[in-house]
Order: structure tokens, then sequence, then C-alpha cells
């Protein structure tokens, strides 16, 4: 092959961009559109004004990085909730199993990826901190 | 043994097998739901069925059916899968499925069974079952809309535990499990029926929701409470013990466990734990650091010599008891002592001289091999509850008769055909004597008898003891005293079984003496399932006598409370014993231990005793440490810590091996190294190792050199218009340490006073009613409870509450007088 050829054919796709709309977004005054399946924070649902989650214990054995902490409570009529849910962010590495693995739909995946904070404990994020999430 | 053929392969079973358990025994397995090895056979559920050719292929269940010669059977074929996924189908039908909310989600035979059989749809509909939940008891729910009618429980209660609590009520589609009338359960609460249940139908209550299955580490030990020596399973999380899991594998028993040990291992996460040590300045304990606390107790045991003693509490480990008593050495004292003093004189002196050797010859293992029980006490069977059941099953599977001799009834005298003998209180001695000299004056002595050293002595003091005599100041009809004579005599093998403890101050030395006369008299010794059992109290006494921690030349324990309220004894170090609750006359021991001048104190807790004392140390609890417990029929057994040591606490060994080093000796490393001491030198050790002992322990060997001996009786004179008080053991609760034990507490929560029918209406006494009972000693305020076990003029009493301050009118005489006023 001439040797000439490879550097042509970079200069032409750099040639190329040179006329198309650039990609960069100006962060953080314009923001990204992310897709429904992005897996960003978590959130946990919430039905009949309390959160869904029926503390089986099923997303914390799933969880490959351990990063789900789990407590049970039994409420007033001997019901089972989670008197103490808890994801260590700083861990958690998006994979999304907790929500596969939940038989009851009570946790989920929003699109929120703003994550950054100046504390550790910022990024443990609590049962209600989780609820907060729309 | 027979040869038959399972799934094309020829095996070999035993001709009393059946098709289930030979099938197992080669490796091949049938899944089951309403079997459990414990349990007769029951063939309810359909899960194991099977196809033998010799029944024209037809389904036939494997746990019900025995194995003939030359069976062909096929355990899997298309239509035997059909047929179970159908059974799983039915049960799934009614069943809801609330596996992410069921504790027993993980470990359930159904869930399991139908992941396994892939029933991913059912093809039959019907409302689900709305039983009402029980939660009316804090130790067992009951969701009988999860069960699948396997009838484990109900069988279980029954055939081992022998409650009867369950049962199934009703018919048809309406069938359930259920209490008597419907009501909620009232039982003994061992949790045996938790324990089999292969659905999430009966829970633990407090593990409820604690944890998955899967998530506990599961580390198998030895249970702390009494002496049987069960074995068990904690299930540790995040450094807790959550719970106590069931091994069906484990020990003599198979997993079976009493409300103790299932209920009671609270106190090793209890938030009550010490945490610090703990010195006291001006007047008030301060925390301290481990430093400090043992530089002072090092200070005052250094040269002390007898001003120095000990009192240990039977829990401790071998080890540990050993290097205690290496400590009280390198202080100079040999007063130390396991309240032996007080409660197992009949195994250090009794047995010492009646078969030369201070441990039973008998094992728990001879009872279900023996055609007689003589169970003196009905207690046995609340003292040692796992004993009980071994009894019974003795009486219903063996048909081993039972004769009982007791101050009062128990759960024992209810077994089938169980002859109880209620003798009054105290004359247990003088029985036992009029029964030795029955066999003699009715020639059931066997001929060996005559040579053993004591013979004449013994024949010339029964003299006075014959059972017309007897049967005046005991109560029981001279005939009766026959029949016992002669039923113990005639048996081929029989065995006698008696518990001691702290609080029976009629077992002592002499029982046991006039216990082993009988077993020579009869030469009923040294075969299976003949001998004597002798039951002490905590789950290592045995071991403590074995280590040598009792009075040999130094005080015993009753000696040094006097030595210390004397002025004799100036630094005395308990470790893990209680005396202000456990030990007879509270006022005395109260006086001693604040006279001594240095109180020591190693315990988990803030006892009434260590709230006296100048150090208090935390110590660790058999969760913690490494080590060995021996049984009351010698199985040394090896425990290895579950959870790490809680806050600053150390365990015992750690404790006494820092002192001894700080009074210049030299202690071994590791408790490993103090077995290989023990090995050498504590007899029936020998030749144990500790890396041998593996999970099933070892059974220290007992030599005997019998001798018979006349044992003493004190005439125990009634008092007039006075009652009679027993102090013994309940059956939820083991010395003071099951206090702490939120189970047991749940079920028992305090102190009472038991009196008969007729006294409670002589009285003028209602269940519950305050009464104050009041012996020369003291007296105190208890609760009264009303049974028809107690016989008339008797009353008992259990001693393990520090509230009730029952020892403030128990004064340690084998019967306390006492008037009773509301
Ligand atoms: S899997 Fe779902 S229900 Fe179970 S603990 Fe996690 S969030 Fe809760
Ligand atoms: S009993 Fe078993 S199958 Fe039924 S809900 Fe509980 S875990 Fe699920
Ligand atoms: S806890 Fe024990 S006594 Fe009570 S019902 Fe269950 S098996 Fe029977
Ligand atoms: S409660 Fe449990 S053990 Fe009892 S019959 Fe039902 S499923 Fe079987
Ligand atoms: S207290 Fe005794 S009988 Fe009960 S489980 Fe423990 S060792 Fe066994
Ligand atoms: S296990 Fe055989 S019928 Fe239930």
């Amino acid at each position: 092959m001439n040797p000439i050829t490879p550097i042509i054919n970079g200069l032409k796709i750099t040639l190329s961009h040179l006329f198309k709309k650039p990609v960069t977004l100006q962060y953080p005054t314009e923001r990204p559109k992310v897709a429904q399946r992005f897996r960003g924070l978590h959130a946990l649902n919430v039905s009949h004004n309390k959160a869904k989650c029926v503390a089986c214990y099923l997303c914390p054995t799933v969880c490959p990085a351990k990063c789900i902490t789990v407590e049970a409570g039994e409420d007033a009529n001997h019901d089972k909730y989670a008197a103490r849910y808890e994801i260590d962010m700083l861990r958690c590495i998006f994979c999304g199993y907790c929500v596969e693995a939940c038989p009851v739909d009570a946790i989920r995946m929003t699109g929120e990826f703003e994550l950054a904070n100046y504390r550790r404990q910022d990024f443990v994020y609590s049962k209600e901190r989780l609820l907060e999430k729309k | 043994m027979v040869n038959l053929t399972i799934d094309d392969k020829q095996v070999t079973a035993p001709k009393s097998a059946t098709i289930y358990e030979a099938a197992k025994i080669n490796g091949i397995k049938i899944p089951i739901l309403c079997h459990d090895k414990k349990l007769k056979p029951f063939g309810a559920c359909r899960m194991c069925l099977v196809e033998v050719e010799q029944m024209k292929g037809r389904q036939i269940p494997a746990c019900t059916t025995p194995v003939t010669d030359g069976m062909i059977i096929r355990t899997s074929t298309p239509d035997i899968i059909k047929a179970r996924k159908m059974v799983l189908e039915l049960l799934l039908l009614n069943h809801p499925i609330d596996c992410p909310v069921c504790d027993k989600g993980g470990d359930c035979d159904l869930q399991n069974l139908t992941y396994e059989y892939q029933v991913n749809a059912n093809r039959f509909s019907d409302e689900k079952f709305h039983h009402e939940i029980d939660y009316s008891n804090p130790l067992i729910e009951r969701d009988m809309n999860r069960c699948v009618l396997c009838g484990k429980c109900a069988r279980i209660c029954d055939e081992i535990v022998s409650f009867g609590a369950l049962t199934f009520i009703s018919r048809g589609i309406e069938t359930k499990i259920g209490c008597e009338f419907e009501g909620s359960l009232n039982c003994e609460f061992c949790g045996s029926c938790v324990s089999v249940c292969p659905v999430g139908s009966l829970l633990a209550r407090p593990f409820k929701f604690k944890a998955r299955f899967w998530a506990l580490t599961n580390q198998k030990s030895v249970c702390s409470y009494c002496g049987t020596g069960c074995n068990l399973t904690l299930g540790v999380k995040d450094n807790k013990v959550l719970t106590t899991v069931y091994d069906e594998n484990q020990g003599f028993h198979n997993g079976q466990l009493c409300c103790r040990g299932r209920f009671g291992y609270q106190f090793i996460n209890s938030d009550k734990r010490l945490t610090t040590p703990l010195v006291r300045k001006g007047g008030a304990l301060m925390e301290a650091s481990w430093d400090e606390a043992l530089e002072l107790v090092a200070t005052r045991l250094r040269g002390a010599g007898a001003s120095a003693a000990a009192l240990a509490t039977p829990r401790l480990t071998n080890e540990e008891l050993l290097l205690f008593k290496k400590l009280m050495e390198a202080a100079g004292s040999a007063n130390y002592d396991h309240s032996a003093g007080y409660a197992h004189a009949a195994l250090t002196k009794g047995f010492a001289r009646s078969f030369g050797a201070t441990a039973s010859p008998s094992t728990i293992l001879d009872i279900q091999k023996s055609d007689l029980l003589l169970v003196i006490k009905t207690d046995s069977y609340e003292t040692h509850p796992v004993i009980g059941f071994e009894i019974n099953m003795a009486v219903k599977n063996k048909g081993a008769k039972l004769n009982i001799l007791s101050d009062k009834r128990g759960k024992l005298s209810k077994l089938p055909d169980a002859k109880t003998f209620v003798h009054t209180p105290g004359s247990e001695i003088a029985v036992i004597n009029s029964l030795a000299k029955a066999i003699l004056d009715e020639k059931l002595a066997a001929g060996s008898a005559v040579s053993i050293p004591g013979y004449a002595d013994l024949e010339k003091a029964l003299a006075g003891f014959t059972p017309d005599a007897v049967a005046v100041q005991s109560g029981l009809s001279a005939a009766a005293i026959k029949q016992l004579a002669s039923d113990y005599a005639k048996a081929e093998k029989a065995l006698i079984i008696f518990p001691v403890g702290n609080a029976y101050p009629g077992h002592n030395a002499d029982m046991a003496s006039a216990v082993a006369n009988l077993a020579l008299l009869t030469g009923k010794l040294g075969t299976e399932g003949s001998g004597v059992l002798c039951m002490a109290e905590k789950n290592n006494s045995q071991g403590a006598v074995d280590m040598g921690f009792y009075a040999t030349s130094g005080l015993q324990a009753g000696q040094i409370m006097d030595g210390c309220a004397s002025g004799a004894i100036k630094t005395l170090f308990l470790a893990g014993e209680n005396p202000v609750v456990s030990y007879p006359n509270r006022a005395v021991v109260t006086t001693a231990l604040d006279k001594v001048e240095f109180l020591v104190v190693s315990d988990l807790f803030m006892t009434e005793t260590a709230a006296m004392a100048d150090v208090v140390l935390p110590a660790c609890s058999f969760a913690e440490k490494e080590g060995t417990f021996t049984s009351v029929d010698r199985r040394v057994q090896h425990i290895k810590p579950a959870i790490r040591k809680v806050g600053q606490s150390r365990t015992d060994f750690e404790i006494f091996s820092t002192l001894i080093a700080k009074l210049g000796g030299q202690a071994p490393a590791a408790p490993a190294a103090v077995f290989g001491e023990i090995a050498a030198s504590a007899p029936g050790y020998a030749g144990m190792s500790y890396a041998a002992l593996g999970e099933t322990g070892a059974f220290a060997p007992v030599d005997i050199t019998p001798a018979f001996v006349v044992p003493k009786t004190v005439a125990v004179e009634p008092a007039a218009g006075k009652l009679a008080l027993v102090i013994g053991s309940v059956l939820y609760h083991n010395g003071t340490l099951s206090q702490f034990g939120e189970g047991p507490m749940y079920v028992c929560p305090e102190g009472y006073v038991e009196l008969s029918r007729g006294d409670a209406a002589k009285l003028n006494v209602a269940e519950n009613d305050l009464l104050n009972v009041t012996s020369a000693a003291g007296s105190t305020k208890l609760k009264a409870r009303i049974s028809s076990r107690m016989p008339e003029g008797v009353l008992f009493s259990p001693y393990h509450f520090g509230a009730a301050e029952i020892n403030r009118v128990w004064s340690g005489a084998p019967v306390t007088w006492v008037t009773v006023t509301k």
C-alpha cells in the first residue's frame, strides 16, 4: 500500500469534522439527555406511601460490590419492612443487578449521574435519601 | 443385608432399611418433605414416590416401604417426576408465595423442590388459606397458611419431646396443625418443632427477619448451659450470634436442644455485657485499663498465701480451670473450689470413695440400652432436658421401665407406665438405704457383692433401714419400697440417674454412696445399659472435677465464705461465680463479700456479686474462646471462637496467663498447650489430643475400684405447722447465666413458689398471689404457682433469680422449713 494513503485517509476524517456540529456539551449550562436504560443513582420505589422494599435481602446478596446494607424490621402488623437500607456509592459499580434481583420492583436506577461530593460519608445513601428521588 | 437394584445400580442395604434409607446409604437422593430420620415413618406428603418393578411398577412412598431382597427400584422416571411435580403444584395451590418476606426463604424444602422440579406454573387454581397467624408468644411464630401438613412438628413434640402441644385438627381441606382448642402455643418452648418444619410455618421469633440463611456463618460449638454437653451450631453474622442453627447430624442427640440451648444464646451479644475493666475508686467502680486492673490484682495475690482464695464457675473451659489453679498455686494458696463444697460433693467425695473415681461410670448412651431406669428426682428432666428426651425415647421406643423416686412429680412421671414414688423431702438417702436393705433381705444381691470391701459393715449398718422402718419417715409404703427394690434388682440392665447441683443440698456425697451401694450390691455396673449416671449441673462441672479444681488440701466454697467473714481470707477471686444469688444463705454470703478486703470478679455481666467487687474484669463468653468442656458422662468436646471478643473483654485464659506472668510464673501460651498437660496428667484424659478431638469429642474412660461405704443419713424432723421448701432448677434456666438469655426469660421471667392445690386451698392462696415465705434464715416475697405435681406440705422454688432472693430463706439444709403467709 502507498505509504501516503493512510495519512490522507486520516486527514479526510479530520477535514470532515471541521464542517460538523461539535459534540461537546457546554456542561453545566448544557445538560445531556441520558438514555432510558442509563444506570445512574438508585431510587427506592414507593407504594401506599411507603417504600416498596420488603427487605428480602436479595439485592445485598446479589450485589457483586457488596455495597448494599439492608436490615429488616417488624412493623406493628408483624410485617417485614426495611428498617435500614443503605448503598455505599463509593463501592457501587452500577451493574444494576440489584434492580434485576428485586422480586417486588422496589428499587430502580435513575438518570442521575452527578454524584460528586466532598466527604466520603456523603456517598452513603440512606433509605431516606434514596426515597427522595423521583 | 439385602441386595437390590436402585436406578440400575446393584446395591446392598440393611434388612431394616426403608427404600429411602437404602437409597441414601448408597448415595442416591430421593426428595422428601414429611420424613425425618429421628421420627417414625409417616408417609404423608408423597414426595418420595418411587417405582418398584415387583409391585407392577406402581408408585409407592420410599420413606415408609421396607426393602426386600431383589427389589428393583427406579427413583426418577418421567412418570415419577410428573407425579412429584403434581404434588408440588397441589401444595402450592393454597400456599402463599411469600418467599421474599418469609424467613425460611433460602432454607425451605418447598422452595428448593419447587426450584428443582421447575414448577413454574400451576395447572390448578384455588383460594389461598386465611388462617390467623399466632404471634402470641415471643419465641415461636405459627403461620399455618404456609404449612404443608407434614406433621413433623406434631410428631417430634410427641415422640421425642413428649409434650404433645401440637396436633392435626379439623379434616379434609380444613386440616391444619393447631394447639388444644385452637388456642395459642403454650409449651416448653424447646423449639424442636421449629427446627424440623420444612417450610416457614414455624419460625423462631428472636431470629425473625434478622438475616437470610445463606448470609450466616455457621460455627459448631457446645452448649454452655447444662452438663448434657449438647452440640450446637451458632449462626453468626456481623460478629453477632443471631441464632442457633439446627443440624440433625450433630451430637448423640441429633441436633435436639432444649429451650436454653435453642433460645438462650442472646447473652453472648447482650448490650449488658461488660466491656472494660472496672476498678473501685472512692467507693464507685470506674473504668480502668487492663494494665491497671491486672496490676492491682497481681499486687494483692503476690505472696498472699492462704489469705487468698478463688471460686470459679464450672462454665470455664478445662484449660482455664487448670490455669486458674496454677494462678492460685503461684499466689501460694490451695483455697480454690468450683462450689463443689456445696454441689458436687457427690462426685468428688461420694464417687471417689465408692468407685475410686470422680466420674460417673455410665454414659448418656446407656439410657437407650437399659431395661430399667431409676431416676432420682424427676428434676433430671428439668436440669438436663435433652437427657429427658433420651429417657422418653428409651421408655417409648425401647420399652425401658421407668421408676422415679422424688420429692415431687414432674414431666417424667407422665411417661407411659412410669411409676413415681414420692417421698418426703430429705428422706431420699434413707429410702435408697432401705432399697439396699430390701435387696439383701430378699436375697437379690449379686454373688460378687460379698467380695467387695466394706460389705460386712454395710450389711450391719443397713439393719436399721428395713422397708417398714423407712416407710414411716419417708411417706412411702413398705410394699412400695420392696417393689422398687425388686424391680431394680431383677431388671437385667438397670441404670440409676440423678442430678446434682448447687441447689440440691440433699444430693451429696452420701447420696452418691447410697446409690453406688445399690449398683454394687446388684452387680449392675460396668456393663452396657447398667450403672450410675450422676448429672452435674453446669456445662463443665465434670471438667472442673477432672481438673481437680476443688478443695483437696485447702478450704471448700463454704469455708471460703466463712474465711472471708472472719477476716482469714483477705483476697477473693471469683471467676464467673455469682454466689450472692446461687449460694445458700444470702445474708451470710453478702456479709462475707462485704468483709473481704479485696474482691476480684471476672464475669460477662455486672452481676449482684460483681457489683460488690473492687476490681471487675470483663470476661468472654464461650462463643469467643477456644478450649474444651467435659460433659456429665465425660465426653470431652472442643469449642472454637464463633465471634470476635466483645468490647475489650478478654478470655479467662488470657486473664489468668497475664496474672501468672505478673507473679513471675510462666503460663502456657495457648489452650492447646494446656490441653497437652491435661492429657498428660488428668485421669482418663491420657492419650487424648486437642487436634484429634474433632467435632465428636472423645470419651474419658472411668476406671473403678468399688467399695461399699455406709452413707450417713440425717433425720429430717418435720416442724409442726411448717412446710418443707425444696430448691432446684427449672426447665428453662441453668445457674444464673440464663437470666441474661432473653429466650428463657420470656418463658420464665421470675422466681416463684410452687405449692399443691391442697395447700393452696388451706392457705387460701390463688395463682400469682404474692406470698411471704419465711424460714429461720430470713424471708422473701414470691408469687404463688399452684400445681398438681406437688405433694401436700411441700413447696418448690427455683433458685436462679437474683430478684427473687430465695436464698434469703434457703439456708443450705436438705430441707428448709418455712411458713407461708399472704
Ligand atoms: S431486592 Fe428489593 S425487596 Fe429485596 S431488599 Fe432489595 S430492594 Fe428490598
Ligand atoms: S415456606 Fe418456603 S415456599 Fe413458602 S413462602 Fe416461605 S420460603 Fe416461600
Ligand atoms: S417448642 Fe417444643 S414443646 Fe413446644 S410445640 Fe414445639 S416441640 Fe413441642
Ligand atoms: S407446621 Fe411445619 S412441621 Fe408442622 S406440619 Fe406444618 S409444615 Fe410440617
Ligand atoms: S441446656 Fe443442656 S440440655 Fe439444653 S441444649 Fe444445652 S446442653 Fe443441651
Ligand atoms: S417423604 Fe415419603 S411420603 Fe413424605
